[in-house]
């Protein structure tokens, strides 16, 4: 009991403590920023230690539960309980770790900057925001915290102010993270409308499935692709290159992202078959394009990009196949290659950048500026070639035994019998072998071939850029996974449960991986074929303009629309009434002006012109009056004597 | 004796001039007389209608006393007359018309 | 003492008006400290209303407060009797919340005002004291009184001391919200003649009172409106009639599409502090007076038309939302996203639901702190330039980062990030208005669903303008000097922070608003439908 209640202390603490940071970098003065630079990592540290001391401690099979009220409406409650069971105590020390290792890397990478402040303070934020996903029993926190970092997605790779594409690559993420919250707060909805609770304890334990279930759980989907950019809402990742590198391998490779696949483990029970299926088509869909999309693009970052997205796809399919288990393989793993690739391209980045500040501007991104970087940034080039070999999925690296539990997994549902499933299955085994060719690509020129001008004055970066490469490379190493190269079971396999082995499945995906490898060196290195690319894959499918297209222009036409009905419809329509009435009281006026007042006008003019008339009678002259006297009197006898 | 409706057709012509005078002459003075002429006729019928009652003499008497008062007035009047001459340097009456407002 | 701690609250500020009038004109100090001291013992007031009721079990009414203000005997046609009967509960305590609050803001935010300072702050005192007063009226003669009194002072605040086109803008007000007045008026009448007074049994006392109104059984047989056997115009009831006809009133205030385009006109011209107050507690009297008068009197009809209702708050989403996207005029964008967001209340209203009601409520609370907060923002660059254009400004965040910090919180507040109060409102009408259908089948699920394109719109719009004023590289249009462009100074600062504490407050801690909220949307909730149940089988 007493561990229990250090259970729930110290998980408070590991959420707390980035929360803490944030409010210290925002409230410590500006020209103290620099103090941020060392206790924002220092927070972070207690946090990744308490979490990994969590990892370390917390019995395997638990389910704590902390109940906490959040507010109620009427008898209804709404709970922001924290629920430690086997996947938060898998994520909580990886979220924590590489936020951690980020810090540190970034106190290197963004020296000189002027946002330090903010820089940190976000990436404190954001990290709290991902631990609430990751610790929320309660599907609206879970809402809460992904709009979260999504806000904090939006601080970070806004972080440039100045740079206009940075602005509007932030803005297009949001929104499209928004586009997928609206599905998912729909499902919310539908959730509540049919239970009356948000706890994933009621919700997830239900006795049957229910009607509902299935467009609730594609709702929530919904959510899951915008926020880990899948079809067709994958377009706003590459674009969200434009923050800062470590940003990218935080928040756009490691983590944010991954909480769609996180979030999908989580209420895997409520998803029924024919959503599980929507979601494999969707996963793979995306893996493919992705993929294709990451064999043609030349800078790091958007390379990267796509093959996050591509790994992404991968992970929900799993999910969709039905192994979530293997989804959450795969999402640790690749977080640690991921965010080690990023690292090493933000270094990369970063040496060319000091090298090259005197000379004229060029891309620094472009890997056809790039080339023989291996002898001047050797930790760099060794580490990237390390996580490399985990992304293309070479035996003896981590993720090679992630990718072979999603193949396996795929293999198992597709069936011993042809069906539309099986379309999905080599779908995959394309994904993987392209995985290989882009990866070749990517190292083989940026760090072989001929040493371009651009490299002559490169020297490795500092020490704190190259620690946490070497951290998340060494993660990259099939035994910090699993005991044997080509088996999944190992710490992950007790923690979170078993896998799909299958020899068959393993030899095929390796046999198919060398395949890859040999065709790649025969391309690239044998033939030296020039650097090329589709121009249609390189925008990812021109998605983007389609949107714009369609959805940006209409909106903004539709907006145009009602623009001008408020002010030409409804407005004219009151103006017209007014007018109307306006007119009205001018008739009025007329009326009252050349009608009722002539008419007055004339009745005095007629006492006027009577008045004058018998005034003429009384002219002053005694003669006439007497005159008159005389012939009234005359009338008046001539009256009364005849 | 004359029969009393010659004496008043006689007053009625009278009284007629004098109107006829006081309404058309423009001279004040002739005005006067035209008065004159009114009281008259006024006399003449005193006296005539006294022929009806021969015992008493109530005519006679008011044609008298009228006399008398026609004397005093036309002094009166004579005298504003000549005021008016005197103010106006007319005796016009169309041209002393300050009753009129 | 404590029987008229609501009076009180509402003559403070008539009182003080009265006392000026001996003040000079030049003594602009004293209508400051003034202005203070109002708030202040308002504020004090309302913290003692709060000591005194912590222990009430919040069934009805807090308190309450009744008095006779005329009868008058009409032998025959009964006895004309008008109640001073004032009451506060959870609607009206945190209206009356809000109401105190955001008068402190703008009486502040008044402080820059220089012209005819003396007749501006009378104006703003009685518009204070005639809030309060619609808020906590329960006699409907008295309701109606505030709800006029609040006008002439809004009218020549605008038109006196607005922006350029402000006769256009407050004739326009003007004529809109006395359109709904007369509206309101025939249907005060219409109710007056039906209702009589039960506590008077051997003759027909007719009543002014709401809480009599509500009860179907207080109406007299035969009468215009009665449940049973009211009058019929045209195809529809009288009790129809009577409700459109406040809908529409009410909806003026609210204001609602297509009864909306007061707003942004007087918005855009009226000065910061009365941009101000019309956004956070004018537009609040329209959702005060459907929660409090519109669906309370004609439950029947009111249920028979939620969907219409409604159907006119989600349109006032979307379409508020898409006509914000095209403004081009900061204040103007602001002020649709007021539209888009009165329309939530709207919704939530319709659903009759514990929770939609509840939303609408911290809607209408919470919508208060974040408009005026938005507005202050948008006055914040006004006062600096005299220009609101948002293409005129680029990169302002360089110039002024504290500015843009905070309109950055303003922005993501409004546009229902969570951890701010809009969110906690939102939600809840969401969950409230899809509900509804399963639990009291008055409005389709569809219209939540829609409504969530508000969400999205509301990003789009925001995010657009943030990053058009306050990202990329510095540029401004060139009459502007830069030099114009400081950051907040103290006085700013005073009212714009306590704002955004107030925001995340009540949007982290939800509880201590919804203390109030509940008990009123639960008996709100249970009365309506049960008033329907008993009218439609007696």
């Amino acid at each position: 009991m007493e561990k229990l209640i250090t259970i729930e202390i110290l998980t408070g603490a590991a959420l707390l403590t980035p929360l803490i940071s944030f409010l210290l970098c925002l409230l410590i003065p500006v020209r103290f920023s620099w103090v941020v630079t060392i206790v924002a990592p220092i927070l972070l540290l207690i946090s990744t230690s308490i979490s990994i001391y969590l990892f370390v401690v917390v019995p395997n099979n638990t389910s704590l539960l902390i109940s906490i009220e959040w507010f109620h409406v009427a008898q209804y409650s709404f709970n922001g309980n924290v629920e430690i069971n086997r996947l938060s105590i898998l994520m909580m020390p990886l979220v924590t770790m590489i936020s951690f290792l980020v810090h540190l890397y970034s106190i290197g990478y963004m020296v000189g900057d002027n946002g330090t402040k903010r820089y940190f303070a976000m990436l404190g934020f954001f990290t709290f925001s991902m631990l609430g996903i990751v610790l929320s029993d309660n599907l609206l926190m879970i809402f809460i915290f992904w709009e979260l970092v999504g806000f904090s997605s939006y601080m970070l790779i806004g972080h440039w102010i100045e740079k206009p594409a940075s602005a509007s690559a932030a803005k297009k993420a949001f929104i499209f993270n928004r586009i997928g919250d609206a599905g998912f707060l729909i499902g919310i909805m539908i959730v509540w409308a049919n239970t009356q609770t948000f706890d994933l304890q009621e919700i997830l334990h239900m006795s049957e499935i229910y009607s509902w279930q299935t467009a609730a759980s594609l709702c929530i989907f919904c959510g899951v692709i915008g926020k880990s950019a899948q079809f067709p809402l994958f377009t706003w990742l590459p674009d969200a290159m434009e923050g800062p590198t470590p940003v990218s391998a935080l928040i756009h490779a490691a983590t944010m992202v991954a909480a769609g696949v996180f979030l999908l483990s989580r209420v895997f029970p409520l998803f029924t078959d024919a959503s599980l299926q929507v979601v494999a088509v969707v996963g793979a869909a995306t893996a493919l394009l992705a993929a294709l999309s990451a064999l043609n693009q030349f800078d790091i970052k958007k390379i990267l990009a796509y093959s996050t997205i591509s790994q992404l796809g991968l992970m929900v399919t799993a999910v969709g196949v039905g192994s979530a288990n293997a989804a959450m393989l795969h999402l640790t793993t690749h977080a640690f290659f991921k965010a080690c690739l990023f690292l090493g391209a933000g270094s990369v980045i970063y040496a060319l950048q000091i090298a090259n500040r005197q000379t004229e501007n060029f891309d620094v991104q472009d890997i056809r500026n790039l080339g023989g970087l291996r002898k001047k940034l050797p930790t760099t080039f060794f580490t990237f070639i390390i996580a490399a070999a985990s992304l293309a999925g070479i035996p003896f690296f981590s993720g090679f035994i992630s990718k072979d539990s999603i193949i396996t997994s795929i293999w198992y549902w597709s069936g011993n019998t042809f069906s539309w499933r099986w379309l999905l299955l080599v779908a995959i085994f394309v994904v993987s072998f392209i995985t290989v060719l882009y990866t070749f690509r990517m190292v083989w020129f940026i760090f072989f071939g001929k040493e371009k001008q651009s490299a002559s004055a490169v020297t490795e970066p500092p020490w704190i850029l190259r620690v946490p490469l070497l951290i998340l490379a060494s993660a990259s190493v099939w035994f910090f996974i699993a005991w044997s190269p080509f088996n999944p079971s190992g710490w992950f396999t007790t923690l979170i449960g078993g896998l799909p082995d299958s020899i068959l499945v393993t030899s095929i995906s390796g046999g198919l991986v060398l395949l890859a490898f040999v065709t790649a060196w025969f391309v690239y290195t044998y033939k030296k074929t020039q650097i090329k690319s589709l121009r249609i894959l390189q925008n990812g499918f021109d998605l983007d303009i389609a949107y714009q297209k369609l959805v940006g222009q209409s909106t903004v036409q539709l907006a145009t629309v009602a623009e001008t009905v408020d002010r030409k419809w409804i407005d004219g329509f009151i103006h017209v009434a007014a007018y109307a009435q306006v007119s009205v009281a001018h008739v009025v006026l007329w009326f009252d002006k050349y009608i009722i007042d002539s008419s007055v006008n004339a009745v005095a003019w007629l006492a006027g012109v009577a008045g004058s008339f018998t005034r003429s009678f009384q002219a002053g002259k005694i003669q006439l009056y007497i005159f008159w006297a005389v012939a009234g009197l005359i009338i008046f006898l001539f009256f009364i004597l005849i | 004796m004359f029969p009393v409706e010659h004496i008043l057709y006689l007053s009625a012509l009278l009284f007629s001039v004098g109107l006829m005078i006081i309404i058309i002459k423009q001279n004040a003075i002739m005005v006067l007389l035209g008065i004159e002429l009114l009281l008259n006729a006024a006399n003449l019928n005193l006296v005539a209608f006294n022929q009806l009652q021969p015992q008493t003499f109530t005519g006679q008497m008011f044609a008298l006393f009228v006399i008398v008062v026609a004397v005093c007035e036309a002094a009166v009047g004579l005298a504003i007359v000549l005021r008016v001459y005197k103010y106006y340097q007319t005796s016009i009456l169309s041209e002393i018309s300050e009753l009129k407002e | 003492m404590s029987q008229y701690l609501l009076s009180s609250l509402i003559f403070t500020p008539i009182a003080a008006a009265l006392f000026v009038l001996f003040i000079p004109n030049e003594a602009k100090k004293t209508f400051r400290i003034v202005t203070l001291a109002i708030s202040a013992i308002q504020l004090g007031l309302l913290i003692f209303i709060i000591h005194q009721t912590k222990d009430s079990t919040f069934s009805s009414f807090l308190l309450t407060e009744k008095a006779n203000w005329f009868s008058i005997d009409l032998g025959t046609w009964g006895v004309l009797q008008a109640e001073y009967f004032v009451g506060i509960d959870g609607l009206s305590f945190s209206m009356v919340t809000l109401t105190v609050l955001i008068m402190l803001i703008a009486g502040i935010s008044s402080w820059t005002i220089d012209k005819n300072v003396k007749g501006y702050f009378i104006l703003l005192w009685i518009l204070n004291g005639a809030i309060v007063g619609t808020f906590v009226a329960l006699d409907f003669l008295l309701f109606y009184l505030f709800f006029e009194f609040m006008l002439l002072p809004m009218y020549f605040l605008i038109g006196i001391w607005g922006g350029p086109k402000r006769e256009y803008a407050s004739i326009k007000f003007l004529l809109y919200t006395i359109f709904g007045s007369i509206l309101i008026l025939i249907v005060l009448i219409a109710l007056y003649l039906s209702v009589q007074n039960p506590d008077v049994q051997d003759r027909v006392v007719h009543t002014f009172n709401l809480i009599h109104m509500t009860d179907a059984a207080n109406y007299i047989t035969g009468s215009i409106l009665n449940p049973d056997k009211g009058w019929m115009i045209g195809a529809h009831s009288a009790r129809w009639w009577a409700f459109v006809l406040l809908f529409i009133g009410f909806a003026i205030k609210l204001p609602a599409v297509p009864l909306h385009t007061w707003l942004p006109d007087a918005h855009v011209e009226a000065p910061t502090p009365i941009s101000v107050i019309l956004a956070a507690l004018l537009l609040k009297v329209g959702a005060y007076g459907l929660l409090r008068i519109a669906y309370p009197i004609f439950p029947d009809i009111a249920t028979s038309l939620s969907w219409f209702v409604a159907l006119i708050g989600v349109i006032s989403i979307i379409y508020g939302a898409l006509n914000a996207l095209a403004s081009k005029d900061l204040k103007r964008l602001i002020a649709y996203s007021s539209v888009s967001h009165m329309g939530f209340v709207l919704l939530g209203l319709a659903s009759v639901t514990t929770e939609g009601v509840s939303g609408a409520v911290y809607q209408m609370f919470s919508h208060g702190i974040i408009s005026a907060l938005l507005f202050l923002i948008a006055g914040v660059l006004y006062d600096r330039t005299q220009d609101r254009m948002i293409n005129n400004y680029s990169g302002l965040s360089s110039k002024m980062p504290m500015y843009f910090t905070i309109a950055l919180i303003g922005f993501f507040a409004s546009l229902g990030l969570p951890g701010f109060s809009g969110f906690i409102a939102e939600i809840m009408i969401l969950l409230g208005a899809f509900r509804s259908f399963s639990a009291n089948g008055l409005i389709h699920e569809s219209f939540a669903i829609v409504a969530t394109a508000g969400l999205i719109l509301g990003a789009a719009y925001f995010l657009w303008a943030l990053q058009r004023m306050f990202f990329g590289p510095f540029y401004i249009k060139s009459e502007i000097k830069p030099s114009q462009l400081v950051d907040l100074d103290k006085r700013e600062y005073s009212m714009l922070l306590p704002l955004v504490l107030l925001i995340l407050v009540f949007g982290i801690f939800p509880q201590i608003l919804l203390d109030y909220i509940n008990p009123f949307a639960q008996h709100f909730t249970d009365s309506v439908l049960n008033a329907v149940r008993t009218i439609q089988n007696p």
